[in-house]
């Protein structure tokens, strides 16, 4: 998301820390706005330079975007016979193509083939919160699309026989569509919010996605669950 | 009659489960870890819910979890099946808390049954033979080394907690016992929560011989037969068949009669089955009750034609038991093989891996319960049954014949199966003769089992 054109290994703390406070002012001021717009677009992708870094947000669908734990796809589906309401649809687009190359429209700024991606460049990808617990889930009051998140940050609760569990951000970013209705049934590993990334080139980062550990991690509450190693973002794929 | 039961379980037993309420017209959601997201059960199941990770803990072991699962699929009973929360008390407490029924024993029947020493004594005093033994908990080493005198070496250390056989250690000096002791308290801490430890004296050469009750919540119960579980191997069973070889035609009417008026006497409701060894002079002495469907009743089911998982299933819905003791009637002798995924020929290693071909044999009197299918993958987080084949026959060489042919039909390439190991059993005079004893495998091995002999 955002492009450091100098060489990543040689800023200073100092530097480090300008390139945070920048981070924090696009996402906090521009990339709501740029959310809004491009959802409104219909384009499948905007590309913005603002000094010396670049937003590029891209629509899912595109294949890169999300990839889900394996319940995605089934869960929902299967509980539908219980809980027809339950806003599954938003689940849907991503998956069919979860497995085609990368179909965007050619991007002058980064001349390469589709699928490959420069190294230090990392598209907007987008990270899952997914349920900690069988249970019926419940928004936090006020939260919507638009809204800038920490990792561990409550997005929710799914309540389990009346105990609130919480449902947390996975990773820092900005919280996207929310696929389950309010007071619906969820399952374990289910995905209920959507979390557009804002993170810096994902060295560290790794292919959460598949792991149904870093799944269950990032979006659980319980400390046992996420471990030293689950910061990583699940659902998240570095180009 | 329930309208929709949440399968608290996995592998073939959670299948089973699935059958039986088919059979009764109720609705089944399956309750699964996400290691079995792809099992048959969950495939079948007229719903399926992922409740946890594939730590069993997190997943079959938690009550909130499966709880709220049935509140969420709006099942109004669980079936949990056998192992895991079957026979959990606080589980069944819980269930019914949430204003959903448990199929078992009520939880207070399963908190005066939860206990072995406990209840070694309760059915003692309704008229059971027990094994002599110490004069209840071991207080410290001491009172150990003085029972296991008074009693006579051998004795069997075991623990007051546990089940299915774990924790057990036989020693035969003071020595060992007191060896022993400090093993077995860890081991019962650790597996159970609870290090009370009592002692047994061990009988050699015994014959495991186990009783089917039914009892229904009116206090009216049935008996349905014994089956022998002498093939096994450090006291997990491997093959169990019905009517025992070891006790004449009279013994076993004896056995099942007494069995039954003990368990209706001290207010068991629900299936259960009381374990009994039985030694060389045919004298049977009460171990345990197991207060659950048990991975053998496919056994009593050929020999009685009762469904019962449905019964069960009847039982907890608070349904009459509808049939008396004289409308059970024994036809005939089965016998079942567990179809583990393990090394027979290498200490009984288990194995994990992905099934590339199965086929299930077929025939007459020949049933085979598995999960498994071409593609499965066989996960490495639970126990290793792949299922249970079993045969029926009018007498108990016909029943061996259709085990023999059932064996060699029965194909799963792709992981290692102990099926070689049993048809080795069916040509072993020990076995043909009815003679096999509970340590039989254990001192002879498995790969002496199997090698052919000259």
């Amino acid at each position: 998301m955002a492009d450091h054109d100098a060489d990543a290994p040689e800023r200073t703390p100092e530097e480090r820390r300008a390139d945070h406070a920048a981070i924090d002012r696009l996402a906090d001021e521009l990339l709501p706005a740029l959310v809004a717009k491009l959802g409104a677009s219909g384009l499948g992708e905007l590309d913005v330079r603002e000094g010396r870094w670049r937003l590029r947000l891209r629509m899912p669908g595109d294949g890169r975007a999300t990839r889900r734990t394996g319940s995605a796809g089934r869960s929902p589906a299967r509980l539908e016979g219980h809980a027809p309401a339950a806003g599954h649809p938003a689940a849907n687009p991503a998956a069919p193509a979860a497995d085609a190359p990368y179909p965007a429209a050619p991007d002058p700024a980064v001349p390469l083939g589709p699928g490959i991606a420069p190294v230090p460049e990392v598209a907007p990808t987008r990270a899952v919160a997914t349920s900690p617990a069988v249970g019926f889930f419940q928004p936090r009051p006020g939260l919507a699309a638009g809204a800038r998140v920490r990792a561990g940050d409550r997005l929710g609760t799914i309540d389990v026989l009346g105990v609130p569990q919480e449902l947390v951000a996975p990773a820092d970013g900005i919280v996207g569509a929310t696929v389950v209705d309010p007071g619906d049934p969820v399952e374990y590993g289910q995905p209920v919010v959507e979390i557009e990334l804002l993170d810096e080139p994902a060295a560290g980062r790794g292919d959460a996605g598949r792991g149904t550990d870093a799944a269950a991690g990032g979006g659980a509450a319980e400390p046992r669950d996420a471990g030293p190693g689950a910061s990583p973002a699940p659902g998240g794929e570095a180009g | 009659m329930f309208e929709r039961v949440l399968i608290a379980n996995r592998g073939e037993i959670a299948l089973r489960i699935l059958r039986a309420c088919r059979t009764l017209g109720i609705g089944a959601v399956l309750a699964y870890s996400e290691a079995d997201r792809d099992s048959l059960a969950a495939q079948l199941a007229d719903e399926a819910i992922c409740i946890g990770p594939a730590d069993a803990k997190r997943s079959y072991l938690s009550a909130s979890a499966l709880i709220s699962a049935a509140v969420v699929t709006g099942c109004d009973a669980i079936h949990p099946g056998y192992g895991f929360l079957s026979e959990d008390a606080g589980f069944a407490e819980a269930v019914a808390a949430h204003g959903l029924t448990f199929v078992g024993p009520p939880a207070e029947v399963l908190e005066r049954f939860a206990s072995k020493e406990g209840t070694r004594r309760l059915l003692a005093a309704h008229g059971l033979p027990t094994i002599p033994g110490s004069d209840g908990l071991l207080h410290d080493d001491e009172h150990a080394l003085a029972e296991a005198e008074r009693i006579g070496y051998p004795v069997l250390v075991k623990p007051s907690a546990g089940g299915g056989g774990m924790g057990m250690r036989m020693v035969r000096t003071p020595r060992e016992l007191q060896a022993a002791l400090r093993v077995c308290r860890s081991e019962a801490r650790a597996a159970f929560g609870d290090d009370s430890l009592y002692l047994e004296k061990w009988l050699e050469e015994n014959r495991h011989v186990e009783v089917q009750v039914v009892v229904d919540r009116y206090g009216h119960g049935v008996h349905l037969g014994e089956r022998d579980c002498s093939v096994q191997r450090r006291h997990q069973k491997l093959i169990e068949e019905a009517p025992t070889p070891a006790l004449p035609e009279a013994s076993r009417a004896e056995l099942a009669e007494r069995a039954i008026r003990a368990v209706v006497a001290a207010g068991y409701e629900n299936l259960g089955t009381l374990e009994f060894l039985v030694d060389r002079d045919q004298s049977f002495y009460f171990i345990e009750i197991n207060c659950r469907i048990q991975v053998e009743h496919p056994v009593t089911e050929l020999l009685t034609g009762i469904d019962m998982v449905a019964t069960q299933l009847r039982i907890a819905a608070g349904e009459p038991l509808g049939f008396s003791q004289a409308d059970v009637t024994f036809r005939g002798h089965a016998i079942e093989f567990r179809i583990n995924a393990e090394d027979a020929a290498h200490d009984f290693r288990s194995h994990a891996g992905t099934v590339e071909r199965f086929y299930a044999p077929g025939g007459p009197g020949v049933r085979m319960d598995s999960h498994l299918y071409a593609g499965y993958e066989v996960p490495p987080y639970y126990d290793s049954l792949l299922g249970k084949l079993i045969v029926w026959g009018p007498d108990r060489p016909s029943a061996i014949a259709r085990g023999r042919a059932a064996l060699d039909e029965l194909v799963v390439d792709g992981v290692i199966t102990n099926r070689a190991f049993h048809r080795a059993v069916l040509d072993n005079p020990a076995f043909v003769e009815g003679r096999v004893t509970t340590s039989l495998i254990d001192r002879v091995g498995g790969a002496a089992f199997m090698a052919p002999r000259s």
